[in-house]
């Protein structure tokens, strides 16, 4: 027990207990909804959480930072319309077009990132103005206008029926698949790069960060940059999946994105959190939100509500998790 | 990859210092902070710094971090002149300090902790070099400690020691130990001892500074004591003497000490408090106070004196327990109802629980007993509100132009006069003190001795919660020792001294108490 304790991370205890969870949470929808369990609905969880992993993710490293960024659903948008409007002129390749929406999300959460670490605002104030920000230069730039699937190349149009490979009757998405690349790229660089582990450093003490020699304001730069840069890539995939984009897109992105990065165990006061996590939080929050659909006895009006809840419960029980963490702590020693 | 950090091969003794400074001054403001400072540091050496609250000693463990530029003289590493100009730069020629508080990150393991400072171990990390290279370097230091465990559940002294494994791993030639054993009990005293001697060994200058005298002849092998800015002396520890040390730090021949005025005789017992208890914080503290009387709560960093307090204002009530005012028993279980059996609390924190700094003085003075300045339609008397901050200005001789600039701007001693004016006003009859004179200057502390001793003498029943214990020995009738939220025993001020309200704060000799 004394050596278990001393080496069990706590972040371990945290994503096994969210796999229970979001085990029990298919169990009931499946003893609620008649033919829950098809492809169809597995399908339509996993094209969902893959718009939601890349926000997730960038939202978690903001996160750890002791930050946060509100403006990742306006980035959503921007990103969707602007880079679909661009393919309506000049019908670029997959690789191009993945550059372009990348770009324009790293642009954006530059700019949040200059005034939050190198300006000194606090990032609630700013991303909730970039948040404001964003969607009003969205709502000027389309001047009404739609985006159609008409007007976009074929490989974007298809992008969402294209299967790389099934498993029995499950096809798995392109989309899917670069979200989950994405993640695991993430994943790794957290764990394995030396710069990335300052992330963590930042948050967990910040002061002691400075003494450290750390360059807190480009570490929490980079985090916004990141973070742009991953709802960049959320938002060219919301307009593969979609194919017609409105002014209104991405709109709330920012509540599921903290839902996800919440539930999935990254510590809203900053320094812990893991990607695995998030992918876990993603794919309960994605369930959750496309099986309420499904379920007659709840209105799906529900839904955002629902995320709140789930939000609020997650923090509350992070809370007292780590309070209890460090009185075991003392118990063994 | 990392490449073991290696701090040297044992000294050989080397005549010139690492680290110099030469004729250093300091101001902020109109106050100088350090005035003509100048100290060589030597490898291999412990280089003790002694001196009161406001000697200077932070200023210069500021200048040595980079954190503050000083206003003239020069400063030599390795006999070269240099400029710090951040901690960066510090570490860079080998400059690192440990505080009181250890500076490090909670949600990373230790090996983590320790090479979070290096820039160029690669890009890519490989853990399992990590936590090899990080028991070398723990190994060094001669203790244990598993390179994987999470800073978050270490204790005060080990997190101390992967401050230091931290250093030592950036090949730290000068190591700066700011009050480092304030917090420690004995036994991790003397591993800390043993550490220092290791770090020695390795060629390290270690400058020590600490009101422990006892610890200082223990460890240094020099000397220099500080007193209001200034360098007074440097010696060898063998030249030095406890009382010629003393003397130096105070000035004025240890009057300073002996200005305490007989324990006036009490009246009536005013509080009593059985069995308190704020589950999970601390527990079962008694005691009783009476009128007139001074009692002092005395303490490590972590002993939860200042919790005590707080229960006792109703900030954080406590969870169990009795407590009579004037012979009623009372519940206080918020400030309102503390301040309705008149008690107040001047807290430690001015900043964050005391005073509002962009507020007029007299704004921050009425604030609790703004209905005696009530008139008609409820509107407050401006003129009634100024003529009161006036009359503590001139009472507690507070320095300011006027009473209508705001709080931010006066010094540390004179806000914490504006915050007593505060909490005078409101007349209570338990006064509660925390940390009244932390970080203001020997002038004022003074200043504020005298008034707590002369409040008291007018009747008011006074707790002071004191980490400073020349300050509880001058100030208290009493001394109510306390640690790890226990209450380990109250002397009668007569049987007190400095080394068993130690011995009692770092749980030495439990028996002791009684």
């Amino acid at each position: 027990m004394n050596v278990l304790l001393r080496n069990f991370h706590p972040q371990t205890l945290r994503v096994i207990t969210l796999a229970v969870v979001l085990l029990l949470v298919i169990v009931f929808f499946v003893s609620q909804i008649d033919n829950y369990f098809s492809p169809r609905t597995l399908n339509r969880i996993a094209s969902s959480a893959a718009v939601i992993l890349p926000i997730a993710i960038g939202q978690a490293i903001v996160v750890m930072t002791r930050n946060i960024d509100l403006s990742v659903g306006s980035l959503v948008g921007i990103t969707a319309y602007v880079t679909g409007d661009i393919l309506a002129y000049a019908p670029f390749g997959p690789f191009l077009t993945l550059f372009i929406a990348l770009s324009i999300g790293a642009l954006c959460g530059a700019f949040n990132g200059v005034l939050v670490a190198y300006g000194r605002v606090p990032s609630i104030i700013v991303t909730l103005g970039t948040l404001a920000l964003f969607r009003t230069f969205l709502v000027e730039y389309s001047e009404a206008r739609t985006i159609t699937t008409d007007s976009l190349p074929k490989w974007v149009v298809e992008l969402p029926q294209t299967t790389l490979f099934s498993v029995g009757v499950l096809e798995v998405r392109v989309m899917v698949i670069v979200a989950l690349v994405a993640a695991l790229i993430f994943s790794l660089a957290l764990w394995k790069l030396r710069a990335a582990r300052k992330f963590y450093a930042v948050g967990s003490n910040p002061d002691a960060a400075i003494m450290a020699g750390i360059n807190s304001e480009r570490v929490v730069f980079t985090a916004f940059v990141l973070s742009g840069m991953l709802a960049g890539l959320a938002g060219l995939i919301f307009l593969a999946r979609f194919g017609n984009i409105t002014v209104v897109a991405g709109l709330g992105f920012e509540l599921k994105s903290i839902a996800a990065v919440v539930v999935g165990g990254v510590n809203i006061f900053g320094g812990s959190g893991t990607i695995l996590g998030v992918v876990l939080g993603t794919l309960l929050v994605d369930t959750i939100d496309n099986s309420l659909i499904r379920w007659a006895i709840v209105s799906e009006f529900w839904r955002e509500a629902l995320l709140g809840i789930l939000i609020m419960t997650a923090v509350a029980v992070d809370t007292f998790m780590a309070r209890s963490y460090v009185q075991l702590r003392k118990l063994v020693a | 990859m990392i490449s073991p950090p290696l701090a040297g091969e044992r000294s050989t003794i080397v005549s010139h210092p690492i680290l110099e400074l030469r004729h250093i001054s300091k101001s902020f403001g109109m106050t100088a902070a350090m005035a003509d400072v100048s100290i060589a540091i030597l490898p291999g050496q412990v280089h003790a710094i002694v001196g009161e609250n406001g000697a200077g000693k932070s200023t210069l463990i500021k200048i040595l971090t980079g954190v503050h530029q000083p206003d003239e003289g020069e400063m030599l590493v390795d006999g070269k002149q240099m400029q710090i100009r951040s901690t960066e730069d510090a570490q860079k020629h080998g400059i690192a300090a440990i505080f009181q508080e250890p500076m490090v990150f909670p949600d990373l393991d230790v090996a983590e902790n320790i090479f979070i400072s290096h820039h160029n171990l690669g890009l890519v990390m490989n853990w399992a070099t990590q936590y090899q290279h990080a028991n070398e370097i723990i190994a060094r230091l001669g203790i244990t400690l598993d390179p994987r465990r999470l800073a978050n559940g270490l204790t005060l002294a080990e997190q101390q020691t992967v401050e230091i494994a931290r250093a030592l791993s950036l090949n730290v030639r000068a190591l700066i130990m700011d009050e480092p054993t304030a917090s420690l009990s004995a036994h991790e005293v003397d591993r800390l001892v043993q550490i220092v001697e290791a770090l020695k060994m390795r060629g390290v200058a270690v400058i020590y500074i600490s009101h422990r005298l006892e610890e200082i002849f223990r460890i240094a092998d020099t000397v220099t004591v500080m007193r209001d800015g200034k360098h007074i002396s440097t010696k060898p520890i063998s030249q030095v003497t406890q009382q010629g040390m003393v003397r130096d730090m105070v000035g004025r021949s240890i009057n300073h000490f002996s200005m305490k005025v007989a324990a006036n005789a009490h009246g009536e017992k005013i509080l009593s408090v059985r069995n308190l208890t704020r589950d999970g914080v601390f527990s079962d503290v008694s005691f009783d106070l009476h009128i007139g009387e001074v009692l002092c709560f005395a303490g490590l960093i972590g002993s939860r004196r200042t919790d005590v307090g707080l229960a006792l204002f109703g900030v954080e009530p406590a969870t169990s327990g009795y407590i009579e005012v004037a012979r009623q028993p009372v519940t206080i279980d918020s400030p309102q109802s503390a301040l309705k059996y008149l008690i107040a609390y001047v807290s430690e924190d001015r900043r964050k629980f005391g005073l509002a700094l962009n507020m007029p003085i007299f704004a921050n003075i009425s604030l609790p007993s703004l209905k005696k300045l009530l008139r008609l339609f409820g509107l407050i008397d401006r003129k009634a509100e100024i003529a009161m901050a006036e009359s503590h200005r001139e009472r507690l001789s507070i320095r300011t132009p006027n009473v209508t600039i705001d709080v931010g701007k006066l010094s540390g001693g004179n806000q914490q006069k504006v915050m007593l004016a505060k909490w005078l006003e409101t007349e209570p009859r338990i006064l509660i003190f925390d940390e009244p004179t932390r970080g203001i200057d020997i002038g004022a502390k003074t200043e504020v001795h005298n008034i707590i001793r002369e409040l008291a003498i007018r009747g008011v029943a006074i707790i002071v919660i004191s980490s400073d214990l020349p300050e509880v020995l001058m100030l208290a009738d009493r001394v109510l020792v306390m640690r790890e939220g226990r209450q380990m025993g109250i002397f009668d001020i007569s049987e007190a001294t400095q080394e068993n309200i130690m011995a009692l704060a770092t749980g030495q000799t439990a028996a002791m108490s009684q």
